[in-house]
């Protein structure tokens, strides 16, 4: 009895903190009020910019100021107005054909017993790890003025700039996104589906137009939605192989880089925002119909392909397969070749960068990109936590900002950067620092998303028994929270990583004459003629995204986990 | 020590929905208290409240003459267990056992003797430095008993602690957690399904449904006087007869059953509950003279069920399925087959008397 008295005023004597708890209380809306500040300077701020630069005269925000000028301007000049059209036309053009090829392709992966669907999986994945400027580079390669095929094989004058080359280009740029959704839906609808209405009596293609497509058909309809908006927003491809053939994105980098007319810009950027809102909308909202169609029910084994069916689909995904590793090919190739396609000898000379950026372009964006990604992973998953398990107030008013970067163009979010933060007060403006953020905001929602979708696989009662236990917010986060999370937390390194590595729109404003990127760089060597460097420049990025994605691999087969995708 | 907790009308809203609806409950220091109830009834929401994770509607939360309702979870000192373990994943169950004393910032050294502490008490010695993967289901909320108590708390809650469980294993730590309680001297608030697992560890059973307390009182007292029809069924087997009042009887069909008490009750339809064990067999566990006449009835065994120290025998009364229960020993002297004849008596004071019958839980 004694010994147990003294035991209880031992314990008694270590109580937890009142002084921690109070701190604690402060910490949730701290965090919530942070991000939502955070997504309203660096995301809404920016909007806003662009709103009164394209509404307001001189951009100064007043009743009087009010005009419709540089839409009138815009609408009546034929050549910006067929920006428009022209967008349309790709965005149309490349969201039909995407949605044919990747529907065959996945249905190829989820409902027939072809062999070699890892490594189809794995190459229709590939697009991801290099800039989307990677396809055009190609394309001109192999049908350019003086591409290999075109010129030297079919000595035909036909070539592939124009709308052409960039629908092609767009198409295999966009496949491994659309492959996403559509091999999710298509792998989630039950295929005993299709097993009954054949032991019904009908026939091969009755199952086909009346169970597999209608089941399938919210999958679909996401995947074009996504398809148009990454095609209508996209720079890299039009820039290279668009030639005299302008659309929105490249239109509203002309007015701003090249005449200075921010206000056309920003209107231009209004007009381009209005068709990837909608096409994001309705990819929302469709998305959740998909999900709410998933069931958990375990699925039976494919039933073996027929012969002429398994036969079909693999030259099928052969052929896809190989245009997209032709692609790459032709630009790690390309890069080594000393005169494409004259002189075929192969040299490292292309890697001697004859820009100013060169290699030190690559290390500030392997530094600015193990940043963002480091940044990025941390910061959705923190905004994740609060919002899913401590629901502070205004909780829905966050997640509303959290998905709005999804809807927005990088190019739209860079140029409202410019707009916005271009005063002397932001010292960040013009530093790297303005990357970073810009790259972080641009991908906020898919880091946020998944962050979110890991958090809810952690058990709640955790979280409560560390609380009940007298754990505050901060150590419930890092001791228990953090070290649950880190393969989500590392797959989210890499998507940022990945994303900042790649992307061209979003930064394209954001160089400077001291802040070099690679991504850009690739753009500046093909405009100055130093294409075979421009397609160097690809390679290295292409690489250190490999050795990344290499290193995720392996983390992610040491924790046991089966790889979730590069998606 | 604990102290007293008492609940003061504490109800809880959802919208429209009443989850909690006017508890009221004083609970003694050291004692064992089981909240029983079908789920949904609002038993756990209770325990949410109590420990904090859930707010009030109204009402009064009031441990140690303070009123706690605004307290913080962390500040309760309320241990917890969960009915998923919610260990550490990431932790070993000497960090798990820690974590409470680490957040109290307490040395190193008395965090290690008070682990070994409660090593022993859990029994699970030598397990310290095991992941909770590589530990068994019945291992695993050991750990979780323990590391709860290690902070010494004012009240441990334990959320159908046992339900994820083995049967076997499910009954070994309920004397693991009878044991500790008494040994610990310990309030302990403990929230099942499981009539049999209430039955057994309580002090006080607190019965629930529709977010009401419906019965307060000892295992036995809910066992022999159930106050409702629906209690009577949830807690036990009962059969249920329906009939009228008739000068002292109950007319059921072409019986007319003496009944103790029935003049407490009023209207004239009655339903009666008894317990399979309290109905007698004529000649085999009672002789026919001390039988009431009316009450013995002569019927078919339709079905027979073997269940171990008990067999169960199901006729038909009057079209209405009953059963009663014999011991093994019993049944093995009648020599009863299938279709053949018993005589069943229904002694005078076996019956309980409600003048509702509860809606059937299907």
């Amino acid at each position: 009895m004694n010994k147990t008295q003294n035991e209880n005023s031992i314990i008694e004597q270590y109580q937890i903190s009142s002084a921690r708890m109070e701190f604690d209380k402060f910490i949730v809306p701290t965090v919530t009020i942070f991000i939502g500040l955070l997504l309203c300077f660096f995301m809404l701020f920016p909007l806003w910019s662009i709103l009164t630069m394209s509404f307001f005269k001189g951009g100064e925000f007043s009743l009087l100021n009010f005009t419709l000028q540089n839409f009138h301007k815009y609408f009546t000049t034929a050549h910006t107005l067929n920006a428009l059209w022209h967008s349309l036309y790709v965005s149309f053009a490349t969201t039909i054909i995407v949605t044919i090829i990747i529907f065959f392709f996945a249905y190829a992966m989820t409902r027939t017993t072809i062999s070699g669907k890892p490594f189809f999986r794995n190459i229709i994945m590939m697009p991801l790890v290099a800039p989307s400027i990677v396809q055009a580079l190609a394309l001109i390669y192999l049908f350019g003025r003086n591409g290999v095929i075109t010129a030297h094989f079919l000595h035909t004058d036909w070539n592939i700039y124009g709308a052409t080359g960039i629908i092609i280009s767009e198409v295999l740029y966009c496949l491994p996104h659309a492959f996403v959704i559509l091999y999710t839906t298509l792998s989630a609808v039950d295929i005993r589906l299709d097993e009954a209405a054949e032991s019904l009596g009908a026939t091969p293609f009755k199952v086909f137009t009346r169970i597999t497509l209608p089941s399938a058909k919210y999958g679909i309809f996401s995947a074009a939605a996504l398809t148009f908006n990454l095609t209508i927003t996209d720079f890299g491809n039009p820039v290279v192989i668009g030639a005299d053939y302008n659309v929105l994105a490249t239109e509203i980098y002309a007015q701003v880089t090249n005449l200075y007319r921010f206000d056309l810009g920003a209107t231009i950027s209004i007009i381009l925002l209005v068709p990837s809102l909608m096409a994001f909308m309705l990819n929302y909202y469709i998305s959740r119909k998909t999900f709410a169609m998933i069931s958990g029910a375990a699925k039976p084994v494919i039933p073996p392909s027929r012969p002429l069916k398994k036969i079909s689909y693999t030259i099928y995904c052969w052929l896809v397969s190989f245009s997209i590793i032709l692609i790459f090919a032709t630009v790690i190739l390309g890069s080594f070749v000393k005169i494409w396609p004259y002189d075929w000898s192969l040299t490292f000379q292309h890697y001697k960068f004859p820009s100013i950026g060169g290699y030190s372009a690559i290390w500030t964006s392997f530094w600015i990109s193990m940043i963002v990604g480091v940044g990025g992973a941390f910061i959705t998953l923190v905004a994740g936590y609060i919002m899913e398990t401590r629901k502070p107030y205004f909780k829905q008013l966050i997640y509303l900002l959290s998905v709005m970067p999804a809807a927005i163009p990088g190019l739209v979010m860079g140029l409202g950067y410019i707009l916005a933060f271009n005063k002397p007060y932001y010292i960040f403006y013009g530093t790297p620092w303005i990357i970073v953020i810009c790259i972080i905001i641009c991908n906020f929602t898919l880091g946020i998303l998944s962050s979110i979708s890991n958090l809810r696989n952690i058990d709640p009662s955790i979280e409560e028994a560390s609380i009940s236990l007298g754990g505050d917010t901060i150590r419930t986060f890092f001791k228990i929270i953090f070290p649950l999370s880190r393969v989500a937390f590392f797959q989210n390194f890499v998507y940022f990583f990945m994303r900042s590595m790649t992307t061209i729109s979003a930064v394209i404003f954001l160089v400077s004459a001291t802040v070099h990127l690679a991504a850009i760089e690739i753009i500046m060597l093909d405009n100055d003629g130093w294409t075979a460097s421009a397609n160097a420049m690809c390679t290295c990025i292409i690489v250190l995204v490999l050795i990344m994605l290499g290193l995720l691999q392996i983390v992610q087969k040491k924790t046991g986990k089966s790889s979730a995708g590069l998606a | 020590m604990s102290k007293m907790l008492i609940l003061e009308e504490i109800r809880k809203t959802y919208g429209s929905l009443v989850a909690v609806d006017d508890v009221s409950l004083d609970i003694e220091p050291g004692e064992f208290v089981c909240f029983l109830g079908p789920s949904g009834c609002g038993k756990t929401t209770i325990l949410r409240m109590i420990t904090g994770f859930e707010t009030l509607t109204s009402g009064n939360i009031v441990y140690d003459e303070k009123i706690i309702n605004d307290v913080i979870p962390q500040k309760r000192e309320f241990g917890i267990v969960f009915q998923s373990y919610a260990l550490f994943p990431n932790m070993t169950v000497n960090e798990n056992i820690a974590f409470g004393l680490k957040m109290r910032k307490m040395p190193q050294d008395l965090i290690d003797e008070r682990v070994i502490e409660m090593l022993k008490l859990i029994d699970l010695t030598g397990w310290e430095g095991h992941y909770p993967s590589q530990l068994s289901g019945g291992q695993q909320q050991r750990v979780a008993l323990g590391r709860s108590l290690a902070i010494k708390p004012n009240i441990l809650l334990l959320d159908e602690p046992l339900s994820a469980l083995d049967a076997k294993i499910r009954v070994r730590l309920r004397t693991v957690i009878k044991k500790l309680q008494q040994e610990l001297g310990i309030t302990l608030i403990y929230v099942t399904h499981d009539q049999e697992e209430a039955l057994s560890l309580a002090d006080r059973v607190v019965i629930m449904r529709d977010g009401q307390i419906r019965q307060v009182g000892s295992p036995w007292e809910i066992y022999k006087e159930p106050k409702t029809s629906f209690i009577a069924e949830f807690v036990g087997t009962s059969n249920f007869i329906s009939g009228t009042k008739k000068d002292g009887k109950v007319k059921f069909g072409q019986l007319e059953f003496t009944v103790l008490n029935l003049d407490d009750v009023e209207g004239e339809n009655v339903h009666l509950a008894v317990r399979p064990e309290n109905v007698e067999l004529v000649d085999v566990t009672i002789s026919s003279e001390h039988c009431v006449s009316s009450n013995v009835v002569e019927v078919v065994a339709e079905v027979i069920t073997f269940l171990g120290a008990v067999v169960r025998i199901a006729f038909f009364l009057e079209g209405e399925t009953t059963i009663i229960d014999i011991s093994e020993k019993d049944f093995e002297k009648m020599g009863l087959k299938r279709g053949g004849k018993i005589k069943v008596y229904f002694p005078p004071d076996a019956f309980h008397v409600y003048t509702e019958l509860f809606k059937k839980l299907v």
